[in-house]
């Protein structure tokens, strides 16, 4: 397998960097964190530059690419801490609808979602809590097996806690019913698998960037803060500890874009492929905030520090949509049988 | 309408560079070049009159192959086509720049605006627009916050010291891009994949006809600025006097 981006990919990568670089910067996401404020900017500018629209069909305004080319994207979008729902909005909502053969409702969905005017709450088995629920134009909900779109409206959500002020998360009550009902039986169960798969794999890409920026900012610090009349970063325990957060994640970025590679062609062992990359992105993004929080020592865990904006989503995406130990668990099944 | 871009790649402004151990230049192995901020300013506007006007709009970068992807970006943003022109970096100074660009307004043929950054961020010169109007014995608008073409002239804001200055000019003419002037638009996806599909002509120097390639400008050394040494905390403003007084010396 010939594991290299297109020209196109990393360009689109480098567009969306740029944008996010200007309109998703450390106070923007200090915003969201302290007072729920979002990154709309951000969030316009990604459907200006048809990152909304990527997977949705052309025939719906879309541009018909596939987690190869957003795989990329999505991993610029962690490093930036964007605090938007950009996994469920832009890498779940369309194919899941699509797959389930929701033709209506795509039709009537997928130009909001490209034009940016429209959020979607994402609500799978096995996750508790609806991120961005209150701001949601539109919530996909898995219940026993079958798929539902309901409207905010529609639902009692109750806000909780989360790690990261940046986060809103909510449970979210509401009735089922024939308005509701979007998709059952075999194709709504292949279909929020595949869903599922998206979901995780977006937030193992974005767990990728936000490593990356913890070790940034860790390295940055150890060039400038000194000690014994040098800088930290010339103790050789500071560096073999950058160096095991940096590898880390050397490691767990290609398995990250294989899953999206097995992803878009169907491979049969896409589920293996997945936990394997999530499993791995938890892990190197843990390893990164701690060996960063490490090298900058107290000033680090404080929340008027910017590092510790980018730690706690970290470790609140670490544990999104399947931790590292359920993914290893998932891949124990997979490779040894049940 | 056809408008003329010139755009330069300079070494990313946020990169931390470093000159070669001889000083006769910058290290440019490993760096990563961007387009000059203010030639990002003049593309935008040529794309916004080019949405007014249904203009055509000419990306032209001076350089190695290298530069390509300066003008792809052009492109991407939603310019028609582009031009490179074969040179080298340390072969070319302000004045060589603008008789290339000279060379390539005449070989276009029927140019109504050339519009530049008003300076690369990388020389800080600010002296290409200006040198190409007189070449092209054109009139100039440089510096420019605001931009608006009817009929045959372009109505042209400078910001100058105490105010605004507006011009008028006739067509065909020369204008440079200040930041004020837009805020320059991210290359969407469709822009970037339809930027492969178009055009860029290469052309040497002798195709334009230049054949004095002689520079005016010879860079002697670069070096670093003084390393800054440490502040000193004062407790009061009082103290702040006294030391600006008496150690300073600058009251």
């Amino acid at each position: 397998m010939r594991f290299r981006f297109t020209e196109d990919q990393t360009l689109f990568r480098d567009a969306a960097r740029e944008m996010l670089a200007r309109h998703c910067g450390p106070e923007v996401v200090r915003a969201a964190y302290e007072q729920g404020a979002g990154a709309p900017d951000a969030w316009r500018h990604l459907a200006e530059q048809g990152i909304s629209g990527m997977l949705l069909p052309e025939a719906q305004g879309g541009l018909g690419l596939g987690m190869c080319e957003l795989i990329l994207i999505l991993e610029e979008t962690g490093f930036a801490a964007l605090s938007e729902p950009v996994v469920e909005t832009v890498a779940v909502a369309g194919p899941l609808l699509e797959e389930c053969g929701a033709t209506a409702l795509l039709a009537r969905w997928a130009p909001a979602i490209a034009g940016g005017r429209a959020r979607v709450g994402l609500g799978l088995d096995g996750q508790p809590y609806v991120e961005g629920a209150d701001r949601a134009d539109l919530l996909l909900m898995e219940r026993a097996g079958e798929l539902h779109a309901l409207t905010p409206e529609r639902a009692l959500l109750t806000a909780q806690a989360s790690v990261d002020g940046a986060r809103r998360l909510f449970t979210v009550q509401w009735a089922e019913g024939t308005g509701t009902r979007v998709a059952q039986g075999e194709m709504a169960a292949r279909a929020l698998a595949r869903a599922r798969l998206r979901a995780t794999l977006g937030t193992a890409a974005q767990l990728i960037g936000l490593g990356a920026r913890c070790v940034e900012l860790a390295v940055e610090y150890a060039k400038v803060r000194t000690q014994f009349g040098r800088p930290i970063g010339a103790f050789q325990a500071v560096q073999h500890k950058l160096v095991d957060a940096f590898a880390a994640l050397a490691m767990a970025r290609p398995a990250v874009y294989r899953a999206a590679w097995s992803l878009d062609r169907g491979d049969p062992e896409v589920d293996l492929h997945v936990s394997m990359a999530k499993a791995q992105a938890s892990d190197a993004a843990t390893l990164c905030t701690r060996s960063a929080l490490q090298c900058h020592g107290a000033i680090g865990y404080t929340t008027e520090y910017d590092l510790h904006l980018y730690m706690k989503r970290a470790w609140a995406l670490s544990r999104a949509f399947g931790d590292s130990d359920h993914h290893r668990a998932r891949i124990a099944r997979q490779i040894l049988g049940d | 309408m056809k408008i003329l871009v010139a755009a330069k790649r300079v070494i990313d402004p946020d990169a931390r560079i470093k000159l070669l151990p001889d000083g006769s230049g910058v290290d440019v192995q490993s760096v990563e070049y961007k387009v000059n901020p203010f030639c990002e300013n003049a593309i935008e506007e040529a794309l916004a009159l080019k949405e007014e006007h249904d203009a055509e709009v000419v990306i032209v970068s001076i350089g190695p192959d290298d530069v390509t992807p300066t003008i792809r970006s052009g492109l991407a943003m939603g310019a028609d086509r582009g031009i490179r022109v074969e040179s080298e970096d340390a072969a070319l100074d302000s004045d060589l720049v603008a008789r290339i660009l000279a060379g390539v307004f005449k070989h276009e043929g029927d140019v109504d605006i050339v519009l530049l950054g008003k300076q690369a961020v990388d020389g800080d010169n600010n002296q290409v627009g200006q040198l190409l109007a007189q070449y092209l014995e054109l009139p100039q608008a440089c510096f420019a916050s605001e931009v608006k073409v009817s009929g045959g002239s372009a109505t042209v804001t400078r910001e100058v010291d105490g105010g605004l200055e507006t011009l008028e000019l006739p067509l065909p003419a020369v204008i440079t891009a200040d930041l004020r002037l837009n805020e320059p638009r991210y290359a969407s996806l469709p822009g970037i994949m339809k930027a492969k599909r178009k055009p860029i002509d290469e052309l040497s120097l002798a195709d334009l006809g230049i054949t004095d390639t002689a520079l005016k400008v010879e860079v002697v050394r670069l070096e670093e600025p003084p390393a800054r040494h440490a502040g000193v905390m004062v407790e009061s403003v009082d103290q702040l006097i006294d030391k600006l007084v008496n150690v300073a010396k600058v009251l």
